[in-house]
């Protein structure tokens, strides 16, 4: 009995050693080992040896494009060897790391769930300036020159309005309304042009047994894709900075009073909002949407992917009508989204996550990108070079932009660290109220104006 | 012997106490939660706190739930309880697994299952409500911002009730038969011999399981609400663990959501010591 009782007491402090030892060891030598990287580049200038950590977005794309690029550029860059980690959840994944002072040397964040995580790196500014690299003509013209005009220069890229590029952009969506194209052409319905006609359409919608419009109830910020554009319809870049730059005046201006009056007109009216849209979450309101409930909802190029599985009218086929204009003289309109690719400010191996980002963008890499992920990289002809690999619907989509469509795109200015203000939350929340006819536009510009008010106060105090 | 428990406490200490102390400590710091250094703020993030409406209007909601749901849970479980042991029904076995159900699946599955169960149209609830001719009383139960609390205690209960129930059987098979059918004999109704015997003699259990549920509420709500309403509409469903998780990770406020955590903290021990306090009684 003794015996066995030294013996479980021997095993278990053996146990907690080895779990200390464990801890110990497995940090010594990481830093070891990145170390011995990072004097290998200081040797050779011109392809930095050594080794590259990625973290990558893991969603509807998949992550087979980010293993064979990773092969072509260890084959073109011998000595080298990049290790991958993808997630869905790569911020949960990369977030530790990133604490401890270890972040990977390139990530592509995208999803949902994971932006927040590139606000906080913005908030921090721990991110690297990548202007060098967009602005570098290395003989074939500056990288810069060939990414879709003003994507670099928005703050989605340079978030600091000082022009310097911190993110790089990668795959870029187009937003905006969807219709059921099917129906549309069978009863000979004209897609509107402008919001006027989209209202008149009212009756038409009814005929056919559905509501005008719904939304992803629960995630109200899927109506930024109708708002945005409308706001540059109306008031042009100049409105638009007011909305994302905070500027309370915005929620007293005219341009404010017709988009959200626009957004409330579908609850007021008649047969204008799906019964029960409020309370649906983004899957149920696209499917109620497929099987002929609405009429139009607002998505992005993603949607056909999205929703491949999901039961449909008879018929039903994929239309994208962009976002209307309040005057018949101006262009359709639609948003951009671009996803981005991010190099650490305490990345270990800095020069080679930049060696390896300007190889995503060679054409040889959009076009895998394409034939892999089905995606559009924001360069020009993008779409032309993933022709062969794209849908039909969604090569469309891209090519209406290149036909005259108009791209808007837009982020809210990060906020002033600390604040416990989320702008996108608090304008886009808020819209439910309206939709439930519980706020009326003068409550719901009041409570804008003063949040607005404390957000540029803070952002002001915080520049002090 | 006193070496076996060193690796438990190591783990404990490592895993439980260092993270707790933690958030105490982090919570006095204006820190995104990534790379930057945090900053000693003092109490600045306990101030802010209540000046944040939307902060308090989570505190709101889930005072709602910590009253409405523990109460209903635990009537539920205790009047169940008693018919099925008190009384001789014969399938007394089924109701139990029955009511037992909900507690072995996950969350998100509960979640996911009421949602479809609330779905506006094709939802169980309202075409059932059409089925008996109530169809004008039918709404959006999860997008209105009257309704969607209730909702959502609705499937907490659900939840919970069967779970507590076996809890009280089992406290109720230790009660000896000769109380009851003593006061059987005396004439004592089913419904005071509840009364009168079933509830004075789980007393002490019932007082566990109020802080029991009082904590489950906490815990549980964070994803019921993330995935039946995401706090919608417009935060009437924000309860203090969703908020506490949107400004650590989505809103880069690590320190700001801490403070949060720590009055949840806080308040979650003060609640119990006044249900502790409130239900004491002399030994019977």
């Amino acid at each position: 009995m003794k015996w066995h009782k030294i013996l479980s007491a021997v095993s278990a402090c053996a146990l907690s050693v080895s779990l200390l030892a464990g801890c110990g060891n497995s940090s010594s030598s990481d830093s070891g080992s990145t170390d011995a990287a990072g004097t290998n580049d200081g040797g050779s200038k011109k392809v930095a040896n050594g080794e590259l950590n990625i973290a990558v977005f893991q969603g509807g794309y998949g992550r087979e494009y980010w293993d064979q690029i990773s092969d072509e550029f260890m084959k073109d860059h011998p000595g080298t060897k990049i290790n991958i980690t993808a997630s869905p959840k790569i911020a949960e994944l990369v977030r530790p790391k990133i604490v401890a002072g270890n972040p990977p040397d390139l990530m592509y964040i995208a999803g949902g769930d994971n932006l927040p995580i590139l606000d906080g790196l913005i908030k921090d500014k721990a991110l690297t300036d990548l202007s060098d690299i967009f602005n570098t003509d290395e003989g074939s013209g500056a990288l810069k020159d060939k990414m879709l005009p003003g994507v670099l220069e928005s703050r989605s890229m340079a978030p600091y309005g000082d022009g310097k590029i911190y993110l790089a952009p990668f795959n870029f969506g187009v937003l905006g309304l969807w219709y059921n194209k099917t129906l549309f052409d069978q009863k000979s319905i004209q897609t509107p042009k402008t919001w006027d006609e989209l209202f008149a359409m009212n009756a038409t919608a009814k005929d056919n047994g559905r509501a005008l419009f719904t939304y992803q109830g629960l995630y109200p910020g899927y109506l930024d894709e109708v708002i945005i554009p409308s706001i540059y319809d109306l008031g042009g870049q100049k409105a638009l900075d007011q909305f994302f730059d905070y500027d309370p005046e915005f929620w007293k201006s005219d341009v404010f009073k017709q988009v959200w009056g626009n957004i409330q007109k579908f609850a007021n009216e008649d047969n204008g909002l799906m019964k029960g849209t409020v309370a649906l979450n983004h899957t149920q309101a696209q499917t109620s949407f497929m099987q002929g409930k609405a009429m139009f909802i607002p998505n992005g190029t993603w949607f056909e992917d999205e929703m491949k599985d999901a039961p449909r009218e008879e018929g039903f086929q994929f239309g994208f009508l962009g976002i209307p204009s309040f005057n018949s003289g101006s262009s359709v309109k639609a948003m951009s989204q671009i996803e981005q690719i991010v190099i650490p400010a305490k990345a270990k191996n800095p020069e080679l996550a930049a060696e390896f980002l300007k190889y995503i963008y060679t054409d040889k890499s959009i076009k895998l990108n394409a034939e892999k992920s089905k995606a559009v990289m924001a360069v020009k002809d993008a779409a032309d070079l993933a022709k062969p690999f794209i849908s039909e619907t969604t090569y469309n989509v891209y090519k209406a932009v290149d036909n005259g469509m108009e791209l808007v795109n837009g982020t809210f200015k990060t906020v002033a660290k600390g604040s416990r203000y989320s702008p996108k939350d608090e304008v886009y929340k808020t819209i439910s109220s309206l939709m439930n006819k519980q706020m009326t536009l003068d409550q719901y510009s009041d409570k804008m104006y003063k949040m607005y008010s404390e957000v540029s106060k803070e952002l002001k105090d915080s520049a002090e | 012997m006193a070496a076996c428990l060193i690796p438990g406490l190591i783990m404990f200490i490592l895993f439980k106490l260092y993270p707790a102390m933690q958030v105490f400590y982090k919570s006095f710091f204006l820190w995104t939660g990534i790379g930057d250094k945090p900053k000693f703020i003092g109490l600045k993030n306990f101030v802010d706190m209540f000046h944040d409406d939307v902060f308090l209007l989570a505190l709101r909601n889930t005072g709602f739930l910590i009253v409405v749901v523990p109460v209903f849970t635990l009537l539920i479980a205790l009047v169940n309880a008693s018919i099925l042991t008190r009384t001789k029904l014969k399938e007394k076995g089924i109701y139990r697994t029955l009511f037992f159900f909900p507690s072995i699946l996950s969350f998100v599955v509960i979640a996911i299952l009421w949602s479809f169960i609330y779905h506006p149209t094709i939802g169980f609830l309202n075409s059932g409500m059409e089925l008996l001719g109530l169809g004008e009383y039918a709404m959006a139960w999860l997008g209105d911002s009257r309704t969607v609390l209730w909702a959502l205690a609705v499937t907490l209960i659900w939840q919970a009730a069967g779970y507590y129930m076996v809890i009280y059987m089992a406290g109720i098979d230790s009660i000896s038969p000769d109380l009851y059918e003593a006061a059987g004999i005396d004439g004592a109704t089913p419904f005071k011999q509840f009364i009168h015997i079933t509830i004075p003699m789980l007393w002490e259990i019932i007082r566990i399981t109020i802080i029991f549920s009082i904590n489950g509420v906490l815990t549980i709500s964070f994803v019921i609400v993330t995935i039946m309403t995401a706090g919608g509409p417009d935060r009437h469903s924000e309860v203090v663990m969703t908020y506490l998780y949107q400004q650590a990770f989505t809103n880069s406020n690590f320190g700001y959501a801490m403070a949060i955590g720590v009055f949840v903290f806080v308040f979650s021990v003060i609640l119990s010591l006044i249900s502790n306090k409130l239900t004491e009684r002399g030994v019977s």
